[in-house]
């Protein structure tokens, strides 16, 4: 079995290692995340798991770029990995242009981010008691097929140090969880979720959030809407107003504006992969992206935002920047070789999915900004719409223009009153035309953040959290109810 | 790699050390390295070294696990005792039957290992990226974009009830995507190959490809959504054979009653030359032999003929039904998934792409689908777009390329109204799940485009 030193002499002594070989540039970053997973399903525990993965990533410029990651927490595997690293930069170099990244700040700093309560120092059977009576509570019919509730936490301790002088010590506590009640009456399945679908809702915070879902509490609610959806009418087809509640509308910003203003993307860095973008370099401030209600920030500052930190993963401090401002776009999240190449800023956006991936440029937390309508008045001044509530479906194309998003739930407006349910909603559009659409955004009081916790990009692929706030919005005339039922 | 002699001392630690009355040991070791490139230039080139194990104990019915990559002693106690002390404050499952046994399941040895994949270097994979750069650059196409990846992934899984068993294999993928630029358009191509052996990736006939197809791709027109009759390229029609296993080839799918397959085994569901199968012995296949619960894989056949017959089990799902065995499909366990197809093939029929354009009077050519996912799984409708590739078929020939279109598609009627199936089988590789598919190219008469892009 092999041995290893602790992380910080481990950190210490591949900082040293990288500053003596001389190279044009060089970073060691290593992390250890702790991770906690528990479903609970239909009157069973259905799995818990623990998980511990220790290790760090070399990156290196010399000539071209390396990059080589390694759990062999040794000497000798800080050695090896810082080989490997500076001759597969040499490598890259037969076929690249020199690198060069933008000058910033250089930091020596610790951070400690939200966790009043360490959701890894609660005992399970708290745990347990919690998710089992949510999941009992929605096994309110024969109709409930499926019930689900699930708690989910991390914790990641890093160090960030590179041959700049930049050192810096982060720890970063993040928890959540939710429910999903699946109903079929043997024609139909319908499934409805709180606080949101694909495991719930997350927060950069500790266990106290997980608390505040009150998942006890709206279990029986959620089952009733599963069971009520299958008796609900089909989406209508053609065009309505359309309210995006928020879970949906933070899925809206992520995919509409969080992945189009990625600067890697633009330049073509994904065009293989997720896709290029329709945000070329030649928009930038001059390019309408919507109406001007909407205004858009990149923003690893906002409290308990699933991307909130201290520093990215290349050193830069958290910042907020503006995307689309007053309906114009403005902004792109930067690498420092990006903002370099294109004479902008760096926006702090490059994060990797742990030690043993490259820092690629992934939002932080892409928040729509208020405006100064109420849900309410938004819905009473609605004739004929429908609103649309938590992600169940989606798509877009490799630009970042045409979309096709579903939800689980849908609710007519008619005359300003919800009049009716509707199942299988859907709605399609073109980017900057949906957005040119808003007519109305909800303030502060109805503005909420989301954490998505499964955002994909890059390769080898890497799993990213963002957060996302926004509040309830209308656009006007979209089209609903695609293809045939 | 973690050494046999390695593994040796961590399985003599936990098995003499625990205190549970089963337990299941994983050890995953991966070294994958890949080198991307971009506007025909290297960006990212990395290496990845890491090594997991993964603890399952089970007291009586109750079941905990942990894992960790510290391989030291202090580390792989510290994962039994977390594990143990999860499992002692669990609640009894009463649907776990125990840790699977061995079963004496004859897996045709597949050919997955390559030395010369598992030692490829960084120049040599620069040295293939610059030809493909070059041979594009020579052909008017100066922005080239891709990755090329070579992987070693051993596996090792050992319970309490007999199972040991290990593996190890390898794999190279090349990914290339042309943008070629003309009189302010840009034509997008696409190629790809992935094989356990790097030296069968022939990314010269890769890059031609890929090259033709983004130079035959300029100026694409727009056309009104509609039912059109397709052409379907095998990765096209890899991604739609794909969605529908994760929507429906599942035990726990099934059981859960979200699977298209629901109600309807024995039923005739597809066309009767449509035949689905799990198959690790087939042909060309890669991949493990057995799966993360040391379960040899069976060949499963989900859609015979067009006929419903089965779904794959893990050991948990299959304890849940009687008359039912693990088919050798579990992911890591315990998990939230449930067990998944890994080694799909759509047997192939007795046409190709050539007979099938010229056999049609107007129709669409599809290279591959983007951004794929399902709208209604149990009613098996998908949504996506066409990427990289689309042409309009006239009277028997390609005429002109398309500007992208998104398609919302019910795929049990796709496969049920199918016109040809190609011959040739074309293996392709998942880079986020260890799922290994071939696939046909295939021609289906009525295909649903429910919107248009600007590209």
């Amino acid at each position: 079995m092999r041995d290893g030193a602790s992380m910080e002499e481990l950190f210490d002594f591949g900082l040293q290692e990288l500053e003596k070989r001389g190279i044009t540039y060089g970073d060691i970053r290593l992390e250890n995340l702790q991770s906690e997973a528990i479903d609970v399903k239909n009157g069973s525990v259905e799995s818990i798991r623990h998980g511990e993965s220790i290790g760090y990533g070399i990156r290196v410029i010399q000539g071209g770029w390396g990059f080589a990651a390694s759990s062999d927490l040794t000497k000798d595997g800080i050695i090896t990995t810082i080989d490997s690293a500076v001759k597969i930069a040499k490598a890259s170099s037969l076929v690249s242009d020199p690198v060069v990244m933008k000058d910033v700040d250089i930091y020596e700093d610790k951070y400690l981010g939200s966790n009043d309560v360490d959701p890894f120092d609660v005992i399970l059977e708290e745990k347990l008691d919690i998710l089992t009576e949510a999941e009992s509570r929605m096994r309110i019919d024969e109709r409930i097929k499926v019930s689900n509730a699930v708690f989910r936490a991390w914790k990641i301790h890093k160090f960030f140090g590179s041959t700049e002088g930049a050192r810096i010590e982060q720890d970063i506590t993040q928890c959540g969880g939710g429910i999903s009640a699946t109903a079929s009456d043997g024609n139909d399945v319908q499934t409805r979720s709180y606080p949101n679908s694909f495991g719930g809702d997350f927060h950069s915070q500790g266990y106290d959030f997980f608390l505040s879902l009150d998942l006890i509490e709206r279990a029986e609610d959620t089952a009733k809407e599963a069971v009520k959806l299958l008796d609900a009418k089909q989406c209508p087809s053609g065009k309505m107003d359309l309210i995006l509640e928020t879970s949906q509308l933070a899925l809206q910003v992520h995919e509409s504006c969080g992945h189009p203003t990625e600067l890697d993307r633009v330049r073509g860095t994904e065009a293989s992969y997720a896709g290029t973008s329709f945000l070329t370099t030649d928009k930038l401030n001059d390019f309408r992206y919507g109406s001007d209600l909407v205004s858009i920030t990149s923003d690893a500052t906002t409290p308990y935002g699933l991307g909130t930190f201290g520093y990215d993963d290349e050193g830069v401090k958290a910042k907020k920047v503006y995307l689309v401002r007053d309906g114009k776009f403005i902004g792109y999240q930067a690498s420092r070789e990006d903002a370099e190449d294109c004479g902008l800023e760096v926006s702090g956006n490059m994060r990797a999915d742990g030690w043993k991936n490259l820092p690629l440029v992934r939002m932080t937390n892409i928040n729509l900004e208020p405006g100064t309508w109420s849900r309410d008045e938004i819905i009473q001044e609605t004739q004929n719409g429908i609103i649309m509530d938590t992600i169940k479906s989606w798509s877009i194309d490799d630009k970042r223009l045409n979309f096709l998003f579903g939800t689980e739930a849908g609710y007519l407006v008619e005359n300003g009153e919800i009049t009716s349910r509707i199942r299988n909603p859907t709605y399609t559009g073109i980017t900057y035309d949906f957005w040119g659409r808003c007519d109305a955004i909800a303030g502060k009081d109805d503005w909420k953040l989301h954490g998505v916790p499964n955002c994909g990009k890059g390769e080898p692929a890497q799993t990213m959290k963002v957060g996302h706030g926004c509040a309830p919005s209308r656009f006007k005339d979209i089209r609903v109810g695609v293809g045939k039922w | 790699m973690v050494t046999s002699h390695e593994i040796d001392a961590i399985v003599d630690t936990v098995f003499k050390k625990t205190k549970a009355d089963e337990l299941e040991l994983t050890v995953l070791s991966n070294h994958n390295e890949l080198t991307r490139y971009a506007n025909s230039k290297i960006h990212q080139n990395v290496a990845q070294r890491d090594n997991s194990i993964s603890l399952r104990v089970v007291f009586g019915k109750k079941v905990g696990s942990a894992s960790t990559n510290r391989l030291n002693e202090a580390g792989v106690l510290k994962a039994l005792n977390k594990a143990e002390s999860i499992a002692k404050h669990q609640r009894e499952d009463p649907h776990f039957k125990g840790l699977p046994e061995d079963v004496d399941r004859k897996t045709k040895n597949l050919d997955s290992y390559c030395k010369e994949t598992a030692e490829c270097s960084p120049e040599e994979r620069a040295k293939r990226v610059k030809d493909i750069v070059d041979y594009a650059g020579d052909e008017g196409v100066d922005r080239v974009y891709g990755s090329l990846s070579t992987s070693v992934m051993s596996l090792f899984v050992a319970n309490t009830n007999g199972i040991r068993r290990s593996e190890e294999i390898t794999k190279a993928n090349l990914t290339v995507t042309t943008i070629a630029d003309w009189d302010n358009d840009q034509g997008f191509g696409w190629g790809e190959s992935c094989n356990a052996d790097i030296d069968k990736i022939e990314h010269r006939k890769v890059v031609e490809l890929a090259v033709q197809k983004g130079l035959n791709n300029l100026n694409p027109k727009k056309i009104d959504p509609g039912e059109y009759t397709v052409v379907l390229e095998p990765l096209a029609v890899n991604t739609l054979f794909t969605y529908l296993s994760f929507m429906g080839f599942s035990g726990k799918s099934v059981q859960e009653q979200r699977s298209f397959m629901n109600g309807k085994f024995g039923e005739q569901l597809m066309d009767e030359r449509v035949t689905m199968v799990d198959d690790a012995g087939y042909k060309d296949m890669m991949g493990f032999s057995f799966d993360f619960e040391g379960v040899p894989k069976k060949r499963v056949e989900m859609i015979k003929n067009g006929v419903a017959k089965d779904v794959v089990y893990d050991s948990y799902t299959a304890g849940k039904e009687n008359n039912k065995e693990s088919t050798g499909h579990a992911l890591p366990m315990p998990n939230s998934m449930g067990p998944m197809t890994m080694n799909l093939v759509l047997e192939g029929g007795d046409s190709n792409i050539e007979e099938m354009i010229k056999e049609t009077d107007k129709g669409i050519l599809v290279t591959r689908f983007n951004y794929c996912r399902p709208v209604h799984p149990v009613k098996s409708i998908l949504t996506g777009l066409t990427r990289d590739g689309t042409w309009m078929i006239e009277d028997g020939e390609v005429q002109y390329p398309l500007k992208n279109l998104r398609f919302t598609q019910n795929l049990l009627d796709a496969f049920t109204d199918v016109e040809e199936i190609g011959t040739e089988q074309v293996l392709f590789g998942m880079d986020y799940y260890p799922l290994y598919t071939l696939s046909p190219s295939m021609k289906i008469p009525k295909f649903n485009f429910t919107g248009t892009t600007e590209f």
